[in-house]
């Protein structure tokens, strides 16, 4: 069977093969960013249109069903739409923050793609330092809102900016515990690593009760990080007319919103390899025949089947909840998630010492 | 000179271009931006160097959590959008009097020194081995503990007073 | 108990976001239950509420007879000046004098659907119809006569 891994050692012989150890470095780059880039591509044209058909049949709709086949093209005709549109600065705005801002904003989301495991052995950075990584990374996407915010000359976006700022700060200490959790259990800070200790059982099985709350604060906070709904102060539609990208338009309002959905699906990668195995696949106990069916499906479809299953999730919140209040917002990270996550890491703590889990 | 120099000059370059841009923008929250290029373009010499724990950590640390403190408070200054006056002459000779001599003092220090460098600096210590020198009682114990309880404190004292009620306010 | 009002919270909070997520959960797994009109697709097909308010209309039965006596309560029932009565007298064989309805100016332009005059017609003349695609390229268009030419009121209407 043809797997990730095995495409990319083969390309990496021929190139070595061909080319000076140098230029092979430099060609991989190159490819590995093009793929990046596409992955991109992909990805936001995808999780657009898995957003507004999920939104629609919750609602009782149809959604998008007039630009081909069931209105599964209305993404590339929007992105299309975007492209062409005039990106407009304000007069009033710093010129160069304002412009600047959408790009930090996808740099951050494209970093964050490189500690992440899509299939087996196929990795574009196994740092020593995965998990510490992402959450390092993530706290810079930060700075591209409030870096939009204030440059807008705006104050629908100043007060979106800082809300999110708020947000952001706040929820990161949760879901850092939250990550804490699975780092003490496996005991290693690298994403391989976390994945390998998951060979007899996912994290969300075998860690017992602190597993699975931490699972749940993971995704709690990792929503109110991405900014979304029920936790979309920031962009609030009916109170802040967007926030902070009320005075983006064109392509550059179109990378903040890949951006969003970038980060979506990075959290969920990375809740996946956490708490699901990441490319795993999921085996019971010694039921031979059953683990053997499971190890046939490819690793790499293991992990996006986990990864979009996270993110339908989050969307499922998106459609359901309504907005919270910013006092409400707040109430619930510092009364609740954080002394819960802080109490069971100290539970997770014992349970590692013991040895409890599996 | 090979890839590996070029990323380093070109990392060197981010680093004091910005914080030179930083002291020299008249307007605050552009200074804030550009000390937070320079914080991530020496996170990015870190990573060069393949320190990655200390890479994190300095991301983790001055650019999520000082320079998004630093915005905040600009954010929450009153004026804070409007340009700073110029800076007074006697100002500016002074500031360039401290840059001189701290250059100065750096120079005589690589003059008498040089950059002979580690001939084999050795693989980064990984983040176990961090850990356990933290833990060690001949290491790093008692500041690891003191800093932890500090912090510990601080984070139920948040909680405390959230949830602090209304009445007893 | 402090701590138990804690845990009951959150236990509530659980609950109630579970019962939440189980509804949207069962309309996104029913289709059957999508409300959405395919329109102008299924024009043919087009099946609109029965208490639907598209203009007034006034019936006429076939020998071309209404029941509209021009007692003008619609026109005062009107909130916005919608309805406009021109009243004619009409000799009776016994050649009495008789008020009638010349003509019912409707101005579907002005109409808010509000049905107050379908409430305030004592003889049940005018109704509300369904057709709801009322777009002209004049607006003059919109100014009807619901009378048609030649109809006179129904034998027994008073």
């Amino acid at each position: 069977m043809i797997s990730f891994s095995e495409i990319a050692s083969s390309v990496h012989q021929w190139l070595n093969s061909h080319l000076s150890p140098a230029w092979v470095l430099t060609v991989e780059m190159v490819i590995v960013g093009v793929a990046a880039i596409a992955l991109f591509a992909l990805l936001g044209l995808v999780l657009v249109i898995m957003e507004r058909k999920v939104a629609a049949y919750m609602q009782i709709r149809l959604g998008p069903n007039r630009v081909g086949p069931k209105g599964m093209l209305q993404s590339t005709a929007d992105t299309v739409k975007l492209l062409v549109k005039e990106g407009i600065t304000p007069a009033g705005a710093d010129k160069f923050m304002f412009n600047l801002a959408p790009f930090i904003a996808m740099i951050t989301a494209m970093l964050l793609l490189a500690p992440l495991g899509f299939a087996k052995d196929f990795q574009i950075w196994d740092l020593n330092i995965g998990v510490l990584y992402v959450t390092a990374v993530s706290s810079l996407s930060v700075i591209a809102i409030l870096m939009a915010g204030w440059s807008s000359n705006n104050k629908y976006s100043l007060l979106g900016a800082m809300r999110s700022g708020a947000q952001i700060v706040s929820y990161e200490l949760s879901a850092g515990l939250a990550i804490m959790t699975i780092v003490v259990l496996t005991g290693s800070l690298q994403l391989s690593e976390i994945v390998e200790s998951q060979r007899n059982g996912w994290w969300i099985f075998k860690g017992h009760l602190p597993a699975l709350i931490a699972f749940v604060i993971f995704i709690i906070a990792v929503t109110a990080e991405t900014n979304r709904a029920p936790f979309d102060l920031a962009e609030a539609e009916s109170e802040l007319t967007a926030g902070f990208h009320t005075e983006y338009s064109g392509m550059k309002f179109a990378l903040f919103f890949l951006a969003e959905y970038i980060n979506v699906f990075t959290v969920c990668a990375i809740g996946a390899t956490l708490f699901l195995g990441g490319w795993m696949p999921f085996h019971i106990g010694n039921w031979e025949g059953f683990n053997h069916v499971m190890d046939y499906i490819p690793s790499s479809i293991w992990f996006f089947g986990k990864t979009f299953f996270l993110i339908f999730v989050i969307m499922w919140f998106r459609w359901t909840f309504p907005r919270l209040r910013i006092d409400q917002l707040l109430d619930l990270e510092w009364k609740y998630l954080l002394p819960i996550s802080m109490f069971n890491i100290i539970l997770v703590t014992v349970i590692a010492i013991y040895h409890l889990h599996g | 000179m090979n890839g590996s120099t070029i990323v380093f000059y070109l990392l060197g370059l981010m680093s004091i271009v910005s914080a030179v841009l930083s002291v020299t923008s008249r307007q605050i929250f552009r200074s804030a931006i550009y000390l937070l290029f320079t914080l991530i373009g020496i996170a990015g010499l870190y990573f060069w160097m393949d320190y990655q724990f200390i890479a994190a950590v300095q991301i983790v640390v001055y650019v999520g959590g000082i320079a998004v403190l630093i915005i905040f408070s600009i954010f929450l200054t009153q004026q804070s959008g409007e340009q700073l006056p110029e800076v007074p002459v006697s100002r500016a000779v002074a500031g360039a009097i401290a840059v001189m001599s701290g250059l100065a003092l750096v120079l005589v220090l690589m003059d008498r020194y040089g950059f002979s460098g580690l001939s084999d600096p050795g693989p980064a210590p990984s983040v176990a081995a961090i850990g356990e020198k933290m833990l060690d009682i001949n290491g790093y114990a008692l500041p690891f503990e003191v800093v932890s309880i500090l912090l510990l404190a601080a984070m139920v004292g948040c909680i405390v007073i959230a949830m602090r009620k209304k009445s007893q306010v | 108990m402090f701590i138990v009002d804690y845990i009951k919270s959150i236990y509530g909070a659980m609950k109630s976001m579970g019962t939440g997520m189980k509804r949207t959960a069962y309309y996104f797994t029913h289709h059957k239950e999508i409300i959405t009109e395919q329109y102008p697709d299924n024009r043919d097909t087009l099946v609109l509420p029965e208490r639907f308010r598209g203009e007034v209309v006034m019936t006429h039965t076939e020998q071309n007879e209404h029941r509209c006596t021009g007692c003008t309560a619609c026109e005062l029932a009107c909130p916005n000046g919608t309805i406009k009565i021109v009243t004619k007298f009409d000799i009776s064989p016994e050649g009495k004098k008789k008020k009638a309805v010349d003509k019912f100016i409707y101005h579907l332009e002005l109409c808010t659907m509000c049905n107050l005059c379908i409430e305030a017609c004592p003889t049940n003349a005018i109704k509300m119809a369904q057709s709801f695609e009322h777009s002209v390229f004049d607006r003059s268009q919109l100014t009807k006569v619901l009378n048609q030419p030649g109809s006179k009121l129904e034998e027994g209407v008073e």
